[in-house]
């Protein structure tokens, strides 16, 4: 039961590989930028997340200043106020010029002023009921305290003092314990609410703190995961490539060595004299010829798709009529290929357009195409080539030239792969329909080559239409560029 | 001494006859450019904003800053005020008020103080600003400032029923010599 769980376990892990290889394939195949911008977007995303919360520390601190410390210092101000008030009352007290004494009235009334507009903002900016409660009490007092400064005062101005200090005694010194025990209270509050706000900055800190450890663990983990997706896909990519490369290796030396093995045995059988008659030889001699014309052939396509994999192709481009082109080609295919039941049927508008290009490397492109018509045709192949221009696309007029079979098809999950190097599809490998699986991806090189493009649109047991765009020579005086490097040498 | 007092007053009288007229009749409000001028030129008699008081006669101004009343009707102890001496307002009031000169002045109230004739000594201050703000701040005082040094920190009353801007004010200082 153990061995069955885990088997089973096993068979998890492994279908999960396999769907994360899947999504690698598929991502390695736009390169490993996509990932790279993936992670860069979620290092912005953290960034922008740190910043926002920073900020947000921020502004919660300074409205802590604003509420608390310069609320503080407002009451400061206004316990200093209120002193200067009675103060300067008290100055008033102690001269009989008056004069002096009409100056100390004056700031005792200015300081008075200064704590009642004081008391005021306190009420205007007070958030919770115990502070405007505290700010209507606070008011109360100070102006009941007013009201027996102003007569103390008016004793003083008078000459009356021993009324001024007995109204002070009796009612000034009361009331102004009051206001101060009320300043007090005030000042008792904001305290407790900076120190309630500052609890709260610290638990927002220690939040943000937290918040910053579990984004960048997530970063990391995100890093490296993108980092060990990035290297598998490589490692699959590098795998896949190793795998076409030594399934191309299998099929060139099949193909290499069927030739071989039939010139080699048409060469002992005349040299050891079995053939005598000269119909005889003359067989053996167009056999001993054709297979060393395709071999020939699959080696010059080799080393064509290996000098434009290495960028050291160059094109001649020149004015180019279609129609030579296609017929060039179809004289080499029945030239080259002795399909006793192959039927070639040509469709090509007249008054075709000149095109700019490298006759040969066109001629190989198109030839190509023939020649997977032909091989994938089925038993009795019957290939349509047709030339026209096409004037529905968007900025450019084109001249296409289409080849079109009814043979085996491709699948429609094999579309994507055709152009790949060496890719050849797993039915055609178990038909023994030999190939290199070059021809398709040289036909594109080329087509882009020539600024033009190759595509194909495919149904399974119904055919294949592949079709090579050509740009249109646009004017007669248009300038011809000689030499476009990174392009094939034509011998 | 009275009798002093009663030669003093008719003097006083025929002054107010032939110079300023007190019962003169009140000028409709809104007062002239040459009332606004004259007025610059007048004492106006200040009193605290909460006195009660509005207006008084000519006899019972000269009753209070003579220190011979010592309370207001609200029961408000009466406080004078004066400018110091060599002010250009206190020579006009000396004048038209007191009817005495600087030495008169002293003497008056030292002696009053001393019989018990005089209830209130005069509290004196350095600017009108400082009368201004002394009356301000004392509910029984009344001082005197220029009709242009006045405010709204204290009330005017009118004298026989006239104000500053009105022509016939008795406390006027147009034609006095005024240094």
């Amino acid at each position: 039961m153990r061995k069955r769980l885990s088997r089973v376990a096993r068979g998890g892990a492994h279908s999960s590989l396999q769907l994360i290889d899947g999504f690698l394939h598929e991502v390695g195949r736009y390169s490993s930028t996509l990932l790279l911008l993936m992670v860069f977007c979620v290092e912005t995303g953290v960034v922008v997340f740190v910043i926002r919360d920073l900020r947000a520390a921020d502004r919660e601190v300074q409205r802590i200043y604003a509420g608390s410390v310069l609320g503080l210092r407002q009451i400061g101000e206004l316990q200093y106020q209120a002193q200067e008030t009675r103060r300067s009352t008290l100055y008033a007290l102690t001269t009989n010029d008056s004069n002096l004494q009409v100056e100390y009235a004056d700031q005792s009334r200015a300081a008075d002023r200064r704590v009642t507009d004081g008391i005021h903002d306190y009420l205007t900016h007070a958030r919770t009921p115990s502070e405007t409660d505290l700010g209507k009490r606070l008011e109360y007092d100070w102006s009941a305290y007013l009201k027996l400064r102003d007569e103390v005062l008016a004793s003083i101005l008078e000459g009356s003092i021993k009324e001024a200090v007995d109204f002070d005694l009796a009612g000034g010194v009361p009331s102004f314990d009051r206001v101060r025990r009320d300043l007090d209270d005030v000042k008792r509050l904001y305290d407790e609410q900076a120190s309630s706000r500052l609890a709260i900055v610290d638990q927002a800190s220690r939040r943000s703190a937290a918040r910053l450890v579990g984004v960048l663990c997530f970063t990391l983990l995100f890093a490296s995961v993108s980092v060990w997706a990035i290297q598998r896909a490589k490692m699959l990519s590098a795998l896949k490539l190793a795998k076409l490369q030594m399934d191309f290796v299998a099929s060139v030396s099949h193909e290499l060595r069927t030739p071989l093995a039939v010139i080699c045995a048409s060469a002992q059988n005349i040299a050891d004299g079995v053939v005598e008659e000269k119909e005889q030889l003359a067989k053996y001699g167009s056999v001993i010829r054709n297979q060393t014309r395709q071999l020939t052939e699959l080696v010059n396509q080799i080393l064509l798709f290996a000098s434009t994999k290495e960028g050291r192709t160059h094109y001649v481009l020149r004015p180019l009529q279609v129609p030579q082109i296609i017929d060039a080609v179809l004289r080499n295919t029945r030239e080259t290929v002795e399909h006793p039941t192959l039927t070639v049927e040509q469709q090509i508008e007249s008054d075709l357009p000149e095109i700019i290009g490298d006759s040969s490397a066109i001629a190989q492109c198109v030839q190509n195409l023939m020649s997977n018509a032909v091989k994938y045709g089925g038993d009795h192949p019957r290939v349509t080539i047709r030339a026209f221009v096409d004037r529905s696309h968007d900025h450019r007029d084109e001249v296409c030239v289409s080849v079109e079979d009814r043979g085996i098809g491709i699948d429609g999950s094999e579309i994507p792969h055709i152009f790949d190097p060496f890719y050849r599809s797993p039915a055609v490998a178990a038909a023994q329909i030999h190939g290199t699986g070059l021809g398709l991806p040289l036909a594109k090189n080329i087509a882009e080559a020539m600024g033009g493009r190759l595509t194909v649109v495919s149904k399974l047991g119904v055919g294949s239409v592949f079709t090579l765009h050509l740009p249109i020579r646009k004017r007669a005086s248009e300038p011809i560029p000689v030499v476009q490097t990174d392009s094939l040498t034509r011998p | 001494m009275r009798r002093l007092a009663g030669v003093l007053r008719i003097v006083a009288a025929a002054v107010l006859l032939l110079g300023v007229s007190p019962n003169a009749p009140l000028h409709a409000a809104g007062a002239s450019p040459q009332a606004e001028s004259a007025s610059e030129q007048s004492l106006a008699i200040i009193v605290n904003q909460s006195n009660p008081v509005d207006n008084v006669s000519f006899q019972e101004l000269r009753t209070i800053f003579l220190g011979e009343r010592s309370h207001w009707p609200n029961g408000r102890r009466i406080t004078l005020v004066m400018l110091e001496a060599g002010q250009p307002e206190r020579k006009v009031m000396l004048r038209i008020i007191y009817r005495m000169t600087e030495s008169d002045f002293s003497r008056h109230f030292l002696q009053g103080l001393f019989t018990g004739e005089v209830f209130v000594s005069p509290k004196t201050l350095a600017s009108p600003v400082g009368v201004r703000k002394f009356v301000f701040n004392v509910p029984g005082a009344i001082g005197y400032v220029r009709a242009s040094d006045v405010d709204s920190t204290v009330k005017v009353i009118r004298v026989d029923g006239r104000l500053p801007e009105d022509k016939d004010y008795a406390l006027r200082m147009t034609g006095h010599s005024v240094k």
